[in-house]
Formats: structure tokens, sequence, C-alpha cells
């Protein structure tokens, strides 16, 4: 266990290295610069030259690089170019929106999907079963933004009982402002989760042990909670920690149609306007908590259950 | 078949024929007013048929995501195989060590950074749905393939002396077709996802494409107006979806019943 621990952490060191110079890579690929983007119209080529010396432009990539990572292993993310403040200003300011969407939707979506995901997986292609699952199917393959623009449509538009668009203010005291966007990024995160669940529970209830155990006569109940579940979770867990990744894109989708000023607004915002640093902080923020996400849930899947190894 | 299959091949046949056929068919598209009746399915927001833009609009929401996924097959799979197969463990780890430190970065984010720099190239967009897909279709190929050369099959063919070819590609590389077909379905319309997504945020294909995707968006303001410019092209997205999902699950069923046999 401790040994596994130390090297899954080994791992994501690595991997953190490999995605610093992989996010600095990939933001300097991108063709144009601020300088050039910004004042093309009004400055002649000597002062876009002049101003992009400034902004630290003009050197070789190599420089930069070593220069930005110095900087950021010191928590210095850099400036923006753009609105010419500190980049960690800008993460903090849009974290808090994208982090009350996640979690408002994960505290909806997980405890329900593991409550399916089980009564799916002991019903196995039982009427329920069969009923559940083909919702799910079906909900699963409407893109978040079709569901979003239909909802938007039928609540906002025509009925008129809920906000369609942020319009300033604390979400966390406005909840109805909550309650579309929520609603978008659930449908597909459940779905995808509680057929893992399922299948997981399925799997569990197959085993040689959980058939032995109900042969000793051990209580159902029992049989559930203590065997069945903890297996059940494993694909559940690291269904999730890729849920991470269907989730942001998801996230991106709603603030973009709902107008919520988050991490992915800016973003988008950033790259739009080649604001390189901006850019750069908040890629390496989420590519963090990206690695943190999938480190937790190995390193919980082999607690629950300590053979997955991780050499092979 | 039976008729959830029939359903399934259905739900993908129309979708996929417009796309294909549709503009070879496809006529000019006119400048009426925005939103209005006229024609099959009315106009769009900027007074375009939205039937002749639903003839044209398919070849780059499903072709980008279908050219993704094959081409990710083809790298991800190569490279599956070959760390299955190869006897040197160095190999093996090279190959595979590199895609475990690329699968946590986020995929929008990566294809959007993409999108954003080869402004409108469908092609770029299409490698970056390809390249976030290699790691994941890597693992799975090679976990398939190391299950299949692992079998008693494989040692009897070794001992029959038959090729090294023979074994790989003759056995091993056919049984990895099954969970590749099982994988393909989902992995089809995630990649739908990302691409329309992309699109939707306008960081894609310019906002006047007739793309099913950008149309939703660019719509998106008239769906009361006339539904139609936008449930049209979300509709022709979801059959295409729903019906390899149907697909997927039918598959991973048979498989399963097959392993328990």
């Amino acid at each position: 266990m401790r040994s596994y621990a130390a090297q899954r952490a080994l791992l994501a060191v690595l991997q953190l290295a490999v995605l610093s110079v992989l996010v600095f890579v990939l933001t300097s690929l991108l063709p144009g610069d601020a300088a050039e983007l910004r004042f093309t119209e009004t400055l002649t080529p000597e002062q876009v030259a002049r101003l992009r010396a400034e902004l630290g432009l003009d050197r070789p990539a190599p420089e930069r690089f070593v220069h930005w990572l110095g900087n950021v292993l010191t928590g210095d993310l850099g400036t923006s170019l753009i609105s010419g403040g500190p980049v960690i200003d800008i993460v903090r300011s849009s974290i808090g929106a994208t982090f009350v969407l996640t979690v408002a939707t994960l505290a909806i979506v997980v405890p329900l999907a593991v409550a399916l995901g089980i009564v799916m997986g002991t019903r196995e292609n039982g009427r329920i079963d069969r009923a559940i699952t083909s919702v799910t199917l079906a909900l699963s393959a409407i893109p978040d933004f079709v569901i979003a623009v239909v909802l938007v449509a039928v609540f906002s538009l025509r009925l008129g009982w809920l906000p369609a668009t942020w319009v300033g203010g604390d979400l966390l005291a406005s909840p109805a402002l909550l309650v579309l966007p929520v609603a978008v990024l659930f449908g597909r995160t459940v779905c995808l989760l509680s057929r893992q669940v399922r299948a997981g529970t399925i799997n569990a209830l197959h085993a040689e042990y959980v058939v032995q155990a109900r042969r000793l006569g051990v209580p159902r109940r029992q049989l559930l909670l203590r065997h069945v579940l903890p297996n059940a979770a494993v694909p559940g867990v690291q269904e999730l920690a890729r849920t991470g990744d269907t989730l942001l894109g998801g996230v991106l989708v709603v603030e973009a149609i709902f107008a919520i000023p988050g991490f992915a607004t800016a973003l988008v915002d950033g790259v739009e306007t080649r604001d390189i640093p901006t850019v750069q902080g908040l890629t390496l923020v989420l590519a963090v908590a990206a690695l943190l996400i999938n480190l937790t849930a190995d390193l919980a899947c082999n607690r629950l259950v300590p053979r997955t190894a991780l050499l092979r | 078949m039976n008729r959830r299959g029939w359903i399934a091949a259905g739900l993908i046949a129309v979708p996929l024929g417009i796309a294909i056929l549709g503009p070879l068919v496809s006529y000019e598209v006119g400048k009426g007013l925005p939103y209005s009746s006229e024609g099959l399915l009315g106009t769009d927001g900027l007074g375009r048929d939205v039937f002749g833009l639903l003839l044209v609009g398919g070849r780059t929401a499903l072709g980008m995501a279908v050219g993704a996924v094959v081409l990710a097959y083809v790298v991800g799979g190569a490279i599956g195989l070959v760390a299955a197969s190869t006897r040197h463990r160095w190999l093996d780890e090279g190959l595979m060590r590199p895609l475990d430190v690329l699968l946590p970065l986020p995929s929008l984010l990566v294809i959007s950074v993409v999108a954003v720099g080869w402004r409108a190239s469908a092609l770029a967009i299409m490698m970056a749905v390809a390249m976030v897909n290699v790691p994941t279709v890597a693992r799975l190929v090679r976990a398939a393939a190391l299950d299949a050369a692992s079998g008693p099959v494989v040692e009897a063919l070794r001992m029959q002396r038959e090729s090294w070819f023979a074994i790989q590609i003759g056995y091993v590389g056919r049984s990895v077709l099954g969970p590749v077909a099982a994988d393909l379905g989902t992995r089809i319309t995630l990649a739908v996802f990302l691409v329309a997504s992309v699109n939707f945020l306008g960081l894609g294909l310019s906002p006047t494409a007739p793309d099913w995707a950008v149309s939703v968006s660019r719509n998106r303001e008239g769906l009361l107006l006339q539904p139609w410019s936008v449930l049209a092209p979300a509709l022709l997205l979801v059959s295409f979806t729903l019906g390899f999902n149907l697909l997927a699950d039918r598959l991973v069923h048979r498989s399963r019943q097959m392993a328990a046999v």
C-alpha cells in the first residue's frame, strides 16, 4: 500500500513536469501574439517590435520557458498582457463560479448515480433495469449544448421561470441562477456514472466470494454494503475521474451559454486575445487539478480494492 | 439482426446518408427573410434555407469526428499492438509511459487551443480530437491484445511454428476486434460531442458555416420563432450519437455473453 502510493505519487510528479512543458509549448505555438493582435491597426511595425521586446515576446522560446517555470515554482504565474494585472488574480476571480457549478453538480450526481447503479445492477435485465438503461442511453446521446439551448428556450424564454443568463452578483446568493446550468451538466454525467456502477455491481454480484458469502447466509443488506459496494465503487471512482474531463467540457459550454464569468470564460477570452501568460496560468491550474483528481481516484481505488497494481 | 439492431442502424443511416449524399444534391440556399417559414423547414437567422444548409452541414459535423476516431485507431492501435506483442520490456514501457502522462490533459482544453490557433481549419480540429483519443485507444488495444496473446491458442500456434505474422495479425489482431468494436460506438459519440462543442463555442469553424453544431449555436435565439432551424440539425446529431450508443450497448452485451459461455 505504502509503496503503491509512493509510486503513484512519483508518476504524478513526472506527469506534472511533462505537462508544464506541454502547456508552454502548446500555448507558445498559437500563431500571432498579443502585441500584433492588439495594435496592428494603430501602431507602426517598429512600435509593435518595441512593445514585443517590452513584453518579452522576442526572446527565444527555451529562454522564456525557463523564466516562466522559475516564476511558477515561486508561485508567480506572470502578468496578463491584456489587463496588466497578475494572472493569479484572474485565476482567483474566475475559479469561484466554476467551483460552485462543479461541486453543486457532483453533489447531486454522485449519490444519485450510485443509487441508480445499484438498483440497476441488483436487478440485472429486469424491467426496472431495462427502463433506466434505455433512459440513460438516450440521455447520454444528447450533446450538452442542445439540452442547454432547449432548456433555456422553454424555461426562460417561454415560461419565464428561471433566468437565462448571469447578470452579476454571487452565484451562491441566487440559487435560481444555478438551476439550469446544473441541470445541463447533470444529465450526461449521471448517465455515464450510473452505468459504470451498474457494471461494477453486476461483476461483484457474480464474483465467487459474494456467491460464497450468500451461501453462508450473510444477510442481503450486509452483503450489498460490505462486499458488493466497495468493488462496485472501483469502476465508479475511475469513471468519476474521467467524468471530470466530460464535466469540464460541459462547464465550458454552460459558462458560454449562460454568460457565467468562470474559468472557462476566462480561458476562452485569453485564447482569443492571445494573452499567453493568462492562458498558460489557467491551463496549468486546470492540468494540476486534473492530475490531483486522477491521483486521488487511483489512491482511493487502491484503498477500496488493494489488488489493483500500478506496475504492469 | 433484431429490432433494436435495425433501430440503431436506421438512426445512424439517416444522418450519415445526408452527410454523404447531401452535398451531391445541394442547391442554392438563397437569401430570404430571417426565421420565415418559406421552404421545407423554413429559413435560419441569416435568411438561408434550413433544409439546404442541412444537406451540406453534415460533412464537417460527422466527417471530422469519424475521421478523428479512425486516425486515433490507426495511431493508438499500432502503438497498443506493438507494445503488447514486443518481447522487449523497454519498448513496451517506452511506448506506453508517455501516454500515461498525456492521459489527464483536459481534452476540450487541448482542442480549443488548437482550434483557435489554426482558426477554422477542420483538419487541425480533427487532428486534435484524434490526439486526445490516442492514449486511451492504445491502452485498450494493448490490454485486449495481451489478453489474447497470453491464452492457450497463441501457445498452440507457436508450438506449430506458425509465423510471427500469422500469430500477431491473424489471431491476436483479429481477437482485438471485438473490444474495439464495442469501444468504437462510445468513442464516436464522444468525438462528435467534442467537435460539436468546439464549433458551438465559436472556437472552430466560421460562425456562418452550415455545420450542424454551428447552426444550433447560430440560431438558438430563434428557437421559438422558427424551431426547425435549431431542432433539425440538433436531431440529426442526436440521431447519429444515439444510434452509436445503442450499437455499443449491444456489442458490449454480446461480448459479455460470449465471455460467459
